[in-house]
């Protein structure tokens, strides 16, 4: 062999080890998502999402964690340039599992027929993140140069003690308040009694509770809202005091001015871009805040899950387009008839899940069949013509925070499956308790 | 020559392994990579090397999960061989998997080897047909 063909030889060993060895996944593809090449942390991220054991085309591998990239590729109509930029997939809810729950992609159209795929494990990075913007939010609520502020007194139940000039500035409320729970500036159905007292035993906890949101005035009209809850001292109420005693201060502030900001980074990171409902990141941190508080203090929370059926049909019948359109129709019957401390998210290709916090087993069922009839009975429009569909629907409960999301949603996939089995345009829901985890299985981390 | 008729899925292969010599390895028409409980890997055959596209000397004495095959770096592999040493038992698993030998997507089947006590824990490779 001679010198040259030596150092040829040399120089291609250490470019294939430093593919191997780059610590980011490397995918080049087909703009069908046909994998060509691919260096190992790649097939390390992506192995675990494989529900048949094999890599051949990335769109499929990704397909329950970000059912929009055959989408996104198929709609970029530039030459050349980025499909995609640190989409982030969110894979499970972690809790047990060790590994990667959140994944970033980014995806670089090459030319006609060719895309070149980064992935990363980004789950660190996004817990620093929200950590950060959790501080942002304190700042909004204590510094920030807001006009005006309503300082109220609550007692012990959360209800409202004494009436003050601030309040009416900031809410338009009179002295009518007085007595009723704090919810009273929250949209109706925007928090559950549970959530109210969830709030002051945060407080309690940690010396104080903060959050945004929308809230209410008394003529109707809502504002965007920071609202804080600090615990006071000496709440207890003194002998022979009839009066309320003031246990906490809740200070409202209207900061509807950066609301649109934090519309703008809820929307790119927990919002589905075709059906504008949740997407899987927005519900599992949901559901954990959720089922965590249930733990602390237990109460049901019901998931349905919904998938359309024979979903395939409509797409080979009617194109992509129209499977689209029967998507944005399912998520728009959703939105329209859940209350507003429900969330609905898009979860899978064409399948929805919606958290019913404080909800029991039986009145989950009656949304799922309300959701289910209501599907049923109005076809999606598309081109001018209707497109019927029907879903099916599984209901799953957790009666007292000791489910994990990833069991609660693993539970109501299968009574979802049991409905499919059934015939499909029903509901089917296990029963809630004993809660316990299943053995965990080699590919369930989608 | 005792060595080169054994399979991929012969019985109690580890023990047939630890005994066999690095020239015996090299005859085998399977990959097999061998690593000590601290992950270094110790023993490399040449049709591992051939696949891999990497000589010998490039992986020998590296972790395996990190530095040779970072994608085998995850629960369906590197954690069962954890697991088995957390719990002190054997492990004889075989598992459908992608390699990227050359960075080309590679279906093969791996069987994952270890013994409580055993020096040597193996990652064997096999290729399937496509």
């Amino acid at each position: 062999m001679s010198a040259d063909s030596t150092a040829l030889e040399g120089e291609y060993e250490a470019l294939i080890q430093f593919l191997y060895l780059a610590p980011v996944g490397l995918v080049q593809i087909g703009l069908d998502g046909q994998i060509a090449m691919m260096n190992p942390i790649a097939a390390q991220l992506l192995m675990p999402l494989s529900r048949d054991g094999s890599l051949d085309n990335l769109f499929v591998a990704l397909e329950n964690v970000a059912p929009e990239l055959r989408c996104l590729a198929g709609n970029h109509e530039q030459p050349t340039g980025n499909i995609c930029d640190g989409l982030h997939m969110h894979l499970n809810a972690g809790g047990a599992k060790r590994g990667p729950q959140i994944l970033s992609l980014t995806l670089l159209k090459l030319d006609a027929s060719r895309a070149m795929a980064v992935i990363s494990d980004v789950t660190e990075q996004v817990r620093r993140e929200r950590r950060l913007r959790q501080n942002e939010a304190w700042f909004n609520a204590i510094l920030t140069g807001v006009t005006d502020y309503a300082l109220v007194s609550l007692d012990l139940q959360g209800r409202i003690c004494e009436f003050n000039a601030s309040i009416g500035r900031v809410t338009g409320f009179g002295s009518e308040v007085v007595g009723q729970p704090y919810a009273v500036f929250y949209p109706e159905d925007a928090i559950t009694r549970e959530q109210q007292h969830d709030r002051l035993r945060e407080a309690d906890a940690n010396g104080w509770t903060l959050d945004e949101g929308r809230r209410l005035r008394a003529d109707g009209s809502t504002f965007w809202g920071s609202a804080l809850i600090a615990p006071l001292p000496d709440r207890d109420p003194l002998p022979g005091d009839d009066g309320a005693t003031p246990a906490y201060c809740l200070i409202l502030r209207d900061i509807s001015d950066q609301r649109a900001q934090h519309e703008r980074r809820r929307d790119a990171a927990h919002v589905d871009h075709l059906t504008g409902l949740a997407n899987r990141r927005a519900l599992f941190e949901a559901a954990q805040l959720e089922l965590g508080r249930s733990r602390v203090h237990p109460r049901p929370t019901a998931l349905v899950v919904f998938d359309a059926d024979h979903f395939k049909g409509v797409n080979d019948r009617h194109g992509h387009a129209g499977g689209d359109a029967v998507l944005r129709h399912l998520a728009e019957i959703m939105q329209g008839s859940l209350r507003e401390v429900d969330l609905a998210a898009r979860v899978g290709g064409e399948e929805f899940a919606v958290l019913l916090p404080s909800t029991g087993l039986e009145r989950a069922c009656a949304v799922a069949e309300r959701l289910r009839a209501s599907v049923a009975g109005a076809a999606a429009s598309f081109d001018g013509h209707p497109i019927g569909c029907t879903v099916s629907a599984g209901v799953a409960v957790d009666l007292d925070g000791s489910a994990s999301i990833d069991q609660l949603l693993r539970q109501a996939d299968q009574a979802l499956y049991a409905a499919k089995r059934e015939g499909r345009n029903r509901v089917a829901s296990v029963p809630p308790n004993p809660l316990k985890a299943p053995p965990q299985e080699n590919n369930d981390a989608a | 020559m005792i060595s080169t008729s054994v399979a991929f899925d012969a019985p109690d292969l580890a023990a047939h392994l630890d005994q066999s010599s690095a020239e015996q390895l090299d005859a085998l028409d399977f990959g097999v990579i061998g690593f000590g409980p601290d992950t270094l890997v110790h023993r490399y055959n040449a049709f591992e090397s051939q696949a891999a596209g990497l000589s010998p000397q490039r992986v020998l004495e590296q972790p395996l999960f990190t530095n040779v095959a970072p994608c085998l770096n995850n629960f369906m592999v590197a954690q069962r061989f954890e697991d088995a040493q957390d719990d002190n038992t054997a492990l004889d698993t075989t598992v459908d998997y992608v390699l990227t030998l050359r960075m080309r997507p590679v279906k093969v089947a791996l069987r994952l080897l270890a013994n409580p006590g055993g020096a040597t824990r193996y990652v064997l490779v096999q290729r399937q047909p496509r």
